[in-house]
C-alpha cells in the first residue's frame, strides 16, 4: 500500500492507548514515532537498502549527462566502444565523407498483437555518411522515419557540416566496426540480451541481480519501455514506447517499429512470478533478481521484483525488535509510558505487513524462523485506490472513535458502537467492492500464471522441433 | 445584514478585484487584500460589514484565475534539471490551455463539493468532528511535517557507482529539504516572536517572508531560467475521463477540507496526505485535483469564518477580515454560500477567456519582462506593509526558497517559516528556543 496509508495505521494504533491520547491532549508528542515505526520498512528500504543492494548487472540503456542530468548524454567518438552497443548517445562533429544516399528495402522482426515474431519488409530512403570529432571517426546512418527526422533538421548533408546527432551506437556485423544509427531512443536489444544473460548465469550461478536504468529525456519526461518474461516461448522481449510524462501520460508516438523490439532467446527454464509485464518510465528504473529454484521438481529460474524489498525490514520479527527499541530507549529517557508507546510502535509496524499481505508481493513473516516469502493475499495492487482509500479511512475513523471516547466529557455524546459504524461505513463498502473485485482479479492472475509458470511448453516443442 | 443588492455590488467588486490581479505572477490575493487594508483602511473605502463578501469574491477570483499564473508564467527552461509541475510540462508541450481547463473542470467541482457540503454536511459534521479532534492538531502537524520527510523521494541516488555515492546523491536531497524547513522556520520564529518588524504591521508581518519563499522564488526562477516562450494550442480540447476527474475531485477535495479545517495545514500538505489516501496518478488527475483543492481550500477555510455554530478563523484573510468584522447570522452564511457560487461562474469565464487571449498571444512578450516587473512590485509591497527591515526577510527568505530549487526538494518545506514557530509555541517552547537562538 501507498506509504501514507501505512503511516496513518501508525498514527491510529496509538490512539488506542489512553495513557498516549491523554499526553497528547497534554502536548507530549510521542506517540508520533508509532506511526514513524509503521512507515519504517519502507524508509529503510527506499531510503537505505535500496542503494547497498548488489548490482550483477547495470543496464542504463541511454546514460545521463552528468550536468544536466537527462539523456542523451554528448560523447566523444573515440570513447565508444563495443560495451557502448545499442546505448542511446548524442555525438557531435564534422561530416568527413558521404558513403551513400539512396533508397532500398529493409527487413525486420516485430511483435504483432498476438505477441507473435513477424517478418516485416518496408522501402526507406537513408544516408550513411562518417563523422569526425577529432578524437575519432564513426559511420553515421539514418534510415526509414529517422532518414525523415535528419532530413528535417538537417536539411541536405554536405561534406564538411558541423552536426549534432543523437542516436544509439551499434556493431557493423560484417566489417566489425562501430556505427551510430540515428534514433530518438536506444535500441531494446542490449536490454532484452543482459537480461537473457542474467537469467542463464543465474541458473548455473544460482543468483544475478539486474538493475534496469530508466531513460529520462529533457523537459523532466521519460521514454517509457516494457520487459516481457516469456517463459513458455523461453525468451526475453523488450518494446521501447512513447515518451511520457512522470504522470503517465503519452506524449509522443512508440518508435518505429524496425527498433522498438528487442528478443533473446534463453537456453534454461524460467518461470515468472508476477504475471505482468516489467514498465519503467519515471521515477527510477527497477532491479530483478533472478534465482535458481525447484518448481514442480525441476529446477527453473525464478524472478524476483525489488529483491531489496519486503525482506528483513517487512517481517513481524522486526515489529518486535521495534518494539524492543523504544521501549528501551523511551525507558532510559524516562517517559513513563514507554511501554504503551513500545506497544503502539510494534503494532504500527505489524499493521504494515499486514497491510502489504493483501496485496501480491508478500513477505516473508517470520525470519529466522521461516525462510520464504509468503504470498500475499491479492486483495489488490499495491497502487489500488480503493484499498488505500479503504484502509486509511478506517484509520481515521479509529482515531475520531478513540478521541472521542478517551475524552470526558464525550465531544460526540452518542454510544461507541454507533459512532463508530457512523464512521466505518466507506471503509466497509470499499473493502466489500475489493474483495468481490478480487475474486476476478485473482482468477485473472491464476490464469496468467499458468501461462507464466508454464515450463513444460517449451519441452514440448523442442521435442517435436517446434524450435 | 446588509441588504441584497449590497452584498451583490461588494461581491462583484471583490471578484473584478482579485480577477484583475490573480494571473500576476507572485502575487497573492492575501497579500494584495494586506496591502489594501493597510494602505486605505476598511470603512472610509467598503463598510465593514461587506468586506465579508469582498474578500468572498477577491478568493473564489483567486482560487480559479491563479491557474493562469501558474501555468502560464512559471514557465521552465527545457534543460531545467529540476523536475517539472505537471502544468509547466503542459506548457512545454504546447498545451497550456488545457491545463488551465483541466484546473477548471477541478475548480467547479470544488465549488459544487463546497457548496454541497457548505449547505448539508458542514454544519452538522463539522462542528462534532471539530470539537473530538482539535485537541489533537499539534499531533497531525507534527504526523506530516514528519512524513514529509521521511517520504521525501529520493530522486537521483540511483546513478552513483558505488553504494555510499548512491546513498550520498539520495540523501543529499533529503538533507537539503530538511535544511530548508529549519532555516524557513528559524527565520519564521525571529520574524513572529522578535521586533525585528515593526509591532504597527499586525497581521501583515508574515507577508514578506511568503512572498520570498513562494513569491519572489519563482519570479527569479523565470528570470535566471531562459525559458522558451513556445506556441500554444487554442482547442478548447481535454485529454482525461470521467474516472480520473471523480477521483481526483475526491482526493483534492479530501486534502483540501484537511487543509481548510485545520489550522496550519496548508493546501499543499493536504493535497500530499490526499493524493496517498486515493493513490492519485496521471498529469490529467493531479491538476484537476488542484483545482479542487485549491477552491476548497482557500474558499472552504473561508467559509468557516461565516459558520455560525462553529465560527473558525482559517487563512490569513479570514484573520484580517475577522479584525475588522466577523458574520454573525445563518443568513449571512447563506448569503456567503450564494456569492461564491455567483462569483465561480464569473470568475470561470474570466479565467477561460483570459487563458485563450494569453494562449494566443504567449510569444508576445518573454515571461522575463514580467517577471523583473513583478519582482520590482513585490519588493514595494514588502516596503509599504512592514518597511525596510521587511525588505531585508524578503531577501532573506527569497534565498531560503531558491535553495528548495536548488536541492530539487519540495518547495512546502518553506512552510517550516510557519509551521516551526507555531509547534514551538503551541508546546510551550517559545522561551528555550529565544534563549538558545540568543534572541531573548
Amino acid at each position: 500500500m501507498r506509504g501514507f496509508t501505512h503511516y496513518i495505521s501508525g498514527l491510529a494504533a496509538a490512539t488506542f492507548f489512553p495513557s498516549l491520547v491523554a499526553d497528547l491532549r497534554m502536548g507530549i508528542l510521542l506517540p508520533v514515532i508509532a506511526a514513524a515505526a509503521a512507515y519504517f520498512p519502507d524508509f529503510m528500504d527506499f531510503k537505505f537498502g535500496k542503494f547497498f543492494a548488489r548490482r550483477d548487472y547495470e543496464i542504463d540503456p541511454a546514460p545521463w549527462d552528468e550536468k544536466k542530468h537527462y539523456a542523451p548524454k554528448l560523447v566523444k567518438i573515440g570513447e565508444l566502444g563495443e560495451k557502448n552497443r545499442y546505448q542511446f548517445f548524442a555525438i557531435e562533429g564534422k561530416v568527413e565523407e558521404i558513403l551513400t544516399r539512396g533508397s532500398g528495402t529493409v527487413t525486420y522482426t516485430i511483435l504483432n498483437e498476438k505477441g507473435e515474431q513477424e517478418t516485416v519488409e518496408e522501402e526507406y530512403n537513408s544516408i550513411v555518411f562518417v563523422l569526425n570529432d577529432g578524437t575519432g571517426k564513426i559511420t553515421v546512418e539514418a534510415v526509414g522515419d529517422d532518414y525523415k527526422f535528419f532530413e528535417e533538421e538537417f536539411g541536405q548533408i554536405e561534406e564538411g557540416k558541423e552536426i549534432l546527432v543523437f542516436g544509439y551506437v551499434d556493431v557493423d556485423e560484417v566489417e566489425g566496426g562501430l556505427r551510430f544509427v540515428v534514433s530518438d531512443a536506444p535500441h531494446p536489444q542490449g536490454i532484452a540480451d543482459t537480461i537473457a544473460r542474467a537469467i542463464e548465469e543465474a541458473y548455473r550461478e544460482g543468483e544475478r541481480i539486474v538493475k534496469i536504468h530508466n531513460i529520462r529525456l529533457p523537459g523532466d519526461v521519460y521514454r517509457q519501455f516494457f520487459v516481457h518474461l516469456d517463459p513458455p516461448k523461453r525468451e526475453v522481449r523488450v518494446e521501447m514506447g512513447p515518451i511520457v510524462t512522470p504522470g503517465g501520460v503519452a506524449i509522443t508516438d512508440k518508435p518505429p517499429e524496425y527498433r522498438r523490439y528487442g528478443i533473446a532467446k534463453v537456453n534454461v527454464p524460467f518461470i515468472k512470478t508476477y504475471p505482468k509485464p516489467t514498465r519503467i518510465d519515471s521515477f527510477s528504473g527497477p532491479e530483478i533478481a533472478f534465482r535458481r529454484a525447484e518448481f514442480k521438481g525441476k529446477t527453473v529460474v525464478k524472478d524476483r521484483f525489488l529483491p531489496w524489498h519486503h525482506g528483513f525490514s517487512h517481517s513481524l520479527t522486526m515489529g518486535v525488535i521495534i518494539g524492543a527499541f523504544v521501549y528501551a530507549i523511551f525507558k532510559l529517557l524516562g517517559y513513563s509510558h514507554a511501554g504503551d508507546l513500545a506497544l503502539a510502535s510494534m503494532i504500527g509496524q505489524w499493521l504494515h505487513v499486514f497491510e502489504d499481505q493483501l496485496g501480491f508481493m508478500g513477505s516473508n513473516l517470520f525470519p529466522p524462523i521461516t525462510k520464504d516469502v509468503i504470498p500475499g493475499f491479492k486483495l489488490g495492487e499495491s497502487g489500488s485506490g480503493l484499498t488505500n482509500f479503504s484502509t486509511a479511512w478506517l484509520m481515521i475513523a479509529f482515531m475520531i472513535w478513540n478521541f472521542n471516547r478517551f475524552t470526558d466529557p464525550r465531544p460526540i455524546p452518542i454510544s461507541d458502537v454507533k459512532l463508530l459504524l457512523l464512521l466505518i461505513w466507506p471503509s466497509i463498502i470499499g473493502f466489500g467492492i475489493a474483495i468481490v473485485r478480487s475474486f476476478k482479479l485473482r482468477k485473472e492472475i491464476a490464469e496468467l500464471m499458468d501461462y507464466y509458470t508454464n515450463i513444460e511448453a517449451f519441452e514440448e516443442l523442442e521435442e517435436v522441433g517446434g524450435i | 445584514m446588509l441588504p441584497l443588492s449590497n452584498i451583490l455590488i461588494w461581491s462583484l467588486a471583490g471578484v473584478l478585484f482579485g480577477a484583475a490581479i490573480s494571473w500576476i505572477p507572485g502575487f497573492h490575493i492575501f497579500n494584495i487584500m494586506a496591502l489594501l487594508v493597510a494602505v486605505f483602511g476598511v470603512g472610509e473605502l467598503i463598510p465593514v460589514q461587506a468586506f465579508p463578501f469582498f474578500a468572498v469574491g477577491a478568493i473564489v477570483a483567486y482560487a480559479y484565475v491563479s491557474a493562469i499564473s501558474s501555468v502560464y508564467f512559471s514557465v521552465a527552461d527545457e534543460s531545467a534539471v529540476f523536475l517539472l509541475f505537471p502544468t509547466q510540462r503542459y506548457l512545454l508541450l504546447g498545451r497550456g490551455h488545457e491545463a488551465v481547463l483541466l484546473y477548471l473542470i477541478g475548480a467547479v467541482a470544488g465549488t459544487l463539493v463546497l457548496v454541497l457540503g457548505a449547505l448539508f454536511i458542514f454544519p452538522k459534521v463539522l462542528p462534532p468532528i471539530y470539537q473530538a479532534t482539535s485537541p489533537y492538531i499539534t499531533y497531525f502537524l507534527v504526523a506530516i511535517v514528519l512524513f514529509m520527510f521521511m517520504s521525501e523521494w529520493p530522486k537521483e541516488g540511483d546513478r552513483g557507482k558505488t553504494p555510499l555515492q548512491r546513498l550520498w546523491l539520495a540523501w543529499r536531497q533529503i538533507l537539503g529539504g530538511i535544511l530548508v524547513f529549519f532555516l524557513s522556520g528559524i527565520l519564521g520564529f525571529a520574524v513572529m516572536n522578535t521586533n525585528l518588524l515593526p509591532t504597527t504591521s499586525a497581521y501583515t508581518r508574515l507577508t514578506p517572508m511568503f512572498i520570498g519563499f513562494f513569491g519572489m522564488s519563482w519570479v527569479l526562477l523565470n528570470i535566471l531560467s531562459n525559458p522558451p516562450m513556445l506556441p500554444q494550442k487554442l482547442d478548447d480540447k481535454v485529454e482525461s475521463s470521467v474516472y480520473n476527474t471523480l477521483k481526483a475531485t475526491f482526493g483534492g477535495a479530501l486534502g483540501g477540507t484537511i487543509a481548510a479545517v485545520y489550522p496550519i495545514i496548508t493546501g499543499g500538505m493536504g493535497a500530499l496526505v490526499a493524493g496517498h489516501i486515493t493513490s492519485q496518478r496521471g498529469d490529467d488527475a493531479f491538476i484537476i485535483s488542484q483545482g479542487v483543492n485549491r477552491v476548497i481550500y482557500y474558499v472552504g477555510a473561508f467559509t468557516l469564518l461565516f459558520l455560525p455554530n462553529l465560527r473558525l478563523t482559517r487563512g490569513a484573510a479570514a484573520w484580517l477580515v475577522s479584525s475588522v468584522y466577523t458574520p454573525k447570522s445563518y443568513a449571512e452564511y447563506l448569503a456567503a454560500i450564494g456569492v461564491i457560487l455567483l462569483s465561480a461562474g464569473i470568475s470561470f469565464l474570466f479565467t477561460y477567456y483570459l487563458s485563450k487571449l494569453i494562449a494566443r498571444s504567449f510569444t508576445v512578450v518573454h515571461i522575463r519582462k514580467l517577471s523583473y516587473i513583478v519582482a520590482v512590485v513585490l519588493v514595494v509591497i514588502s516596503y509599504v506593509l512592514t518597511g525596510p527591515m521587511g525588505v531585508v526577510v524578503l531577501f532573506v527568505s527569497t534565498a531560503i526558497g531558491m535553495m528548495a530549487a536548488a536541492f530539487n526538494t519540495r518547495r512546502s518545506y518553506c512552510l517550516g517559516g510557519l509551521v516551526l514557530p507555531v509547534l514551538i509555541s503551541m508546546t510551550g517552547h517559545t522561551g528555550e528556543v529565544m534563549h538558545l537562538l540568543g534572541l531573548g
